[in-house]
């Protein structure tokens, strides 16, 4: 009895001691992420005082799974704009209250009234950045970067050619190619035509920035699609040969926000943590030391340099004019989309 | 009577069985007898309301060719793998348990399973700076060759194989080590004798006795190389879809578990079929 | 020890050689790589220990290795020895359904890890068990004991029942039967088993992926989220240390304890 009660009271201390200390909070995204910067959660703590405790994912389904199976685990998760339906529906984020986060009024203001974040008068996800799945060239391929998707058919680059091995990725790609909207394919098979055509110039299949960055270190490819990011980092942190175009038939545009998961015992320091991520004293740094998509607040894009890519190239009205945005995808659609792809790469050899 | 004998024979055999099995049962075979449900799931719609039980998703193995070619195209890759393997292992176990003796013996022991502790992917992306044009092979080939060649095997079939042996010869030089070491030399010095051929003595002889370790090695290399999604997926470009890289995708790419799932027990089924099958075989040519 | 001729036996050396030189060309080169300046393996080479400096200050990495480690050696352990009673009943007793016993060793194996891990990421999760290193560990053990049971049976099937019975017949106990007959016999077998054990448990990503919890992870999983963004050099200063080591180790060991198994 005597021990029970104790153990008890010692449990209650306990409580009472770390409620009163700093908090952890934990954030979901992927690796290498801004999120995950040293110099961002050095900042962050030594702001607030909460210990930012990363985990990461590698698709954006197992980001779902984790979600699903570790209910008030996590205090902030990144996910991509056209997943937060299937989140919502699923019960796995909650409302967030925009007051309290400053900057929030720095975003553009057609990303944060987005559909996609917005449901019922109520905001679930608070845009953070956005950019482009597009093509990336190999410097010492080119004097000059290609103006049209087209350059990926052609016969000089047979063998030196890379594609995410992504079916979602690989069919919006053939919609690109074959004048369609990305999110509405009405031809799947001339999408499908014209992506057994490139299949032969295809080197390998990424699946990793890393897979992307060592083939151009070993000048294995000439060219192939890229994240915008992502090619930002390959030049700016590696100062790999990596230039990206925005070719004539448009790019894919997708949208990366912050939410609250259902269930965070930590709400108050995830609202203090999305404010850092969306503030131009985050953004400048990461975008600077280490590469960054486009910030979705105007004030932190206006912070970085006039030339810079993302101000610069990434502003351009012809860019915006071009860029298809990524709307949600039905899961049979998904499904559909990788039945196809698995045919045609069982097809291809 | 003989009756009587089993059922005493499991009694003794149950406390040193039933801590292994207890363990399998907890870790493995309840969670995959999970999995066996969700396999006859119509969807694994979260909230868990308008999933019933079907089994299309079987249905869906048959429906399209896809699967069944992929299907043979992974049990060939295993059949290769696992040949290549016996091929270059058994000399290699034969030579480590009948050559070699003492301290030289196990240092060549313990170095034949080092490689096996370091990080598999660390080891394939080694491998590509081997096999890529410009790479370790190729530029060591053109050092030797009086003429230019260009070597690139990377992102290629051969590339798998390679990929694949490196990481599953080691059990196979394991168990053949385990059986011919246990063979008495005198067993083979007395074939000599009686004027038996190198080659009849190994084919009569320690063929026969070395058969369980051949067996258990193939059965532990083909059974994880049928499955494999990594190596291929690295090594092989776009040739490397295979079987398990459609399974991966029905987790990783789309939510859809019931069909990834009711693949890999498919995928079981057979893999247990044949070596159903072909033990028996085996033993008999032996 | 079979007499060869001398150049067959020197045949024989040579393969030996040509072998290892196969199986250590990756990790050669992982090793060469981690005192290479370019994070992308690109030559020429170029001397640095940027990589190990930067390990040493990688507390995440760190903190993961130890807990594979510890990890694996206590899968070792269990599995071993769970593994090896198993084993035993097996070869020994004849009861119904040992048959059914013997082929429900194979599941775990054939079973893409991707699936086992996904099963007791569901199963652990709506049972209670939960995620993290107590859960990763239920299931190495799990995954490494097929492995384990399969060689060391494989290792039986070459021993005798009669010495056993000799044994018996002489009024030795079964425990005393076991101690001083049959496992130094199969010994080379157990200590193959356990080395099995070790290497799935200590390179297993799959399945430690679905049950590791932030902060309670393992190498495999800290590497396999590292190559997805910015993969350094570091995991190969790493995997280089642990290499290094483990043969430091083995070697000392098995100064003390005889690996080969000469009878």
């Amino acid at each position: 009895m005597n021990k029970t009660t104790a153990i008890l009271a010692g449990l209650g201390l306990l409580l009472t001691a770390s409620s009163a200390m700093a908090k952890d909070l934990h954030v979901l995204n992927w690796k290498g992420y801004g999120a995950d910067e040293p110099f961002a959660t050095k900042a962050f703590e030594e702001m607030t005082g909460d210990k930012v405790v990363n985990d990461f994912f590698n698709s954006e389904q197992e980001m779902l799974t984790k979600l699903r199976t570790n209910p008030g685990l996590y205090d902030v998760v990144m996910i991509n704009a056209a997943f937060m339906q299937q989140a919502l529906g699923e019960k796995l984020v909650q409302p967030i209250d925009t007051a309290t986060i400053q900057n929030y009024g720095d975003l553009d203001e057609a990303q944060a009234q987005s559909k996609m974040l917005n449901v019922d008068g109520k905001t679930y996800g608070v845009p953070w950045t956005w950019g482009l799945t597009t093509i990336a060239v190999n410097d010492k391929a080119f004097d000059t970067a290609p103006t049209s998707i087209k350059e990926m058919w052609k016969e000089d680059h047979k063998g030196r050619v890379t594609i995410r091995d992504d079916a979602v990725e690989a069919i919006q790609l053939g919609a690109l190619a074959t004048g369609q909207s990305i999110n509405d394919v009405k031809d799947m098979d001339a999408v499908k035509q014209s992506l057994s055509e490139l299949l032969p110039n295809i080197r390998t299949f990424w699946s990793s920035e890393n897979d992307w960055n060592q083939m151009v270190a070993s000048n294995q490819i000439d060219l192939g699609t890229y994240w915008s990011g992502s090619a930002g980092r390959a030049k700016t942190k590696f100062n790999l040969p990596v230039s990206l175009a925005v070719p004539e038939e448009g790019a894919v545009g997708w949208l990366d926000s912050f939410a609250i998961p259902v269930g965070s015992t930590n709400v108050e320091g995830a609202e203090k943590f999305i404010n850092y991520m969306i503030s131009p004293e985050f953004y400048k740094e990461w975008d600077e030391t280490v590469g960054a998509p486009v910030s979705a607040s105007k004030r932190a894009v206006a912070a970085l340099p006039e030339d810079s890519f993302n101000r610069k190239v990434m502003g351009a009205p012809e860019v915006a004019e071009r860029v298809q945005f990524q709307e949600p995808i039905t899961d049979q659609q998904r499904e559909d989309y990788l039945k196809v792809w698995q045919s045609l790469k069982v097809g291809a050899n | 009577m003989t009756g009587k004998r089993r059922d005493s024979g499991l009694v003794k055999a149950m406390p040193l069985l039933l801590p292994a099995y207890a363990w399998l049962t907890l870790a493995i075979f309840l969670p995959l007898s999970a999995m066996v449900y969700f396999s006859l799931l119509t969807s694994m719609s979260p909230s868990g309301q308008s999933a019933t039980l079907t089994l299309g998703n079987y249905a869906t193995f048959f429906s399209d060719p896809l699967y069944a070619t992929l299907l043979v195209r992974s049990l060939e890759l295993g059949l290769i793998v696992t040949l290549v393997c016996v091929l270059i292992g058994f000399p290699a176990a034969y030579v480590l348990a009948k050559i070699f003796k003492g301290r030289a013996r196990e240092a060549i022991f313990l170095l034949v399973i080092l490689p096996f502790w370091s990080n598999s992917l660390v080891r394939v992306f080694s491998w590509s700076m081997v096999l890529r044009e410009g790479g370790i092979l190729d530029t060591a080939l053109n050092a030797i060759l009086p003429f230019k060649v260009t070597f690139d095997l990377m992102y290629s079939y051969p590339a798998v194989i390679i990929g694949l042996v490196h990481s599953y010869l080691p059990y196979m030089v394991l168990t053949c080590y385990l059986s011919l070491q246990a063979i008495d030399d005198a067993l083979i010095e007395a074939a000599r004798s009686l004027g038996a051929s190198r080659f009849t003595t190994l084919r009569r002889v320690i063929a026969p006795l070395a058969l369980p370790g051949v067996l258990a090695g193939s059965a532990l290399i083909f059974i994880p190389v049928v499955g494999s999604f990594m190596e291929p997926r690295i090594l092989g470009g776009h040739g490397g879809t295979l079987y398990g890289t459609v399974i991966e995708d029905q987790f990783t790419a789309v939510y859809n578990w019931p069909l990834g799932a009711a693949l890999s027990f498919i995928l079981l089924a057979v893999v247990l079929v044949i070596l159903l099958v072909s033990a028996p075989v085996l033993r008999k040519a032996a | 020890m079979i007499r060869a001729p001398a150049f067959l036996s020197g045949l024989g050396r040579f393969y030996i050689g040509l072998v290892l030189v196969f199986l250590y060309l990756p990790l050669v080169i992982m090793a060469a790589m981690s005192f290479n300046v370019s994070p992308f393996y690109q030559l020429p080479f170029e001397w640095t220990t940027e990589w190990y400096v930067a390990l040493s200050d990688n507390d995440g990495l760190i903190a993961a290795t130890l807990n594979s480690l510890e990890i694996a050696v206590m899968t070792t352990i269990i599995a071993t020895i769970l593994g090896t009673a198993a084993s035993l009943a097996l070869f020994r007793y004849d009861f119904a359904g040992k048959r059914v016993l013997q082929a429900l060793l194979f599941p775990p194996i054939a079973i893409p890890w991707l699936i086992s891990g996904t099963a007791m990421l569901i199963f652990f999760f709506g049972t209670g068990v939960g995620r993290g290193l107590h859960a990763i560990l239920l299931g190495h053990v799990a995954l490494a004991l097929p492995y384990v049971i399969i060689v060391v049976s494989a290792r039986l099937a070459t021993f005798s029942k009669d010495l056993e019975d000799a044994a018996y017949s002489l009024g030795a106990s079964a425990w005393q039967t076991t101690r001083k007959v049959t496992l130094p016999c199969i010994a080379p077998g157990i200590v193959a088993g356990g080395l099995f054990a070790f290497a799935v448990s200590f390179d297993q990503f799959v399945v430690s992926y679905f049950l590791a919890t932030p902060g309670q992870t393992t190498l495999p999983v800290e590497i396999y989220a590292a190559i997805r963004k910015g993969f350094t050099p570091e995991i190969n200063a790493v995997s280089t240390i642990i290499i290094v080591f483990s043969m430091s180790l083995m070697f000392v060991v098995s100064r003390f304890f005889r690996f080969g198994g000469d009878q």
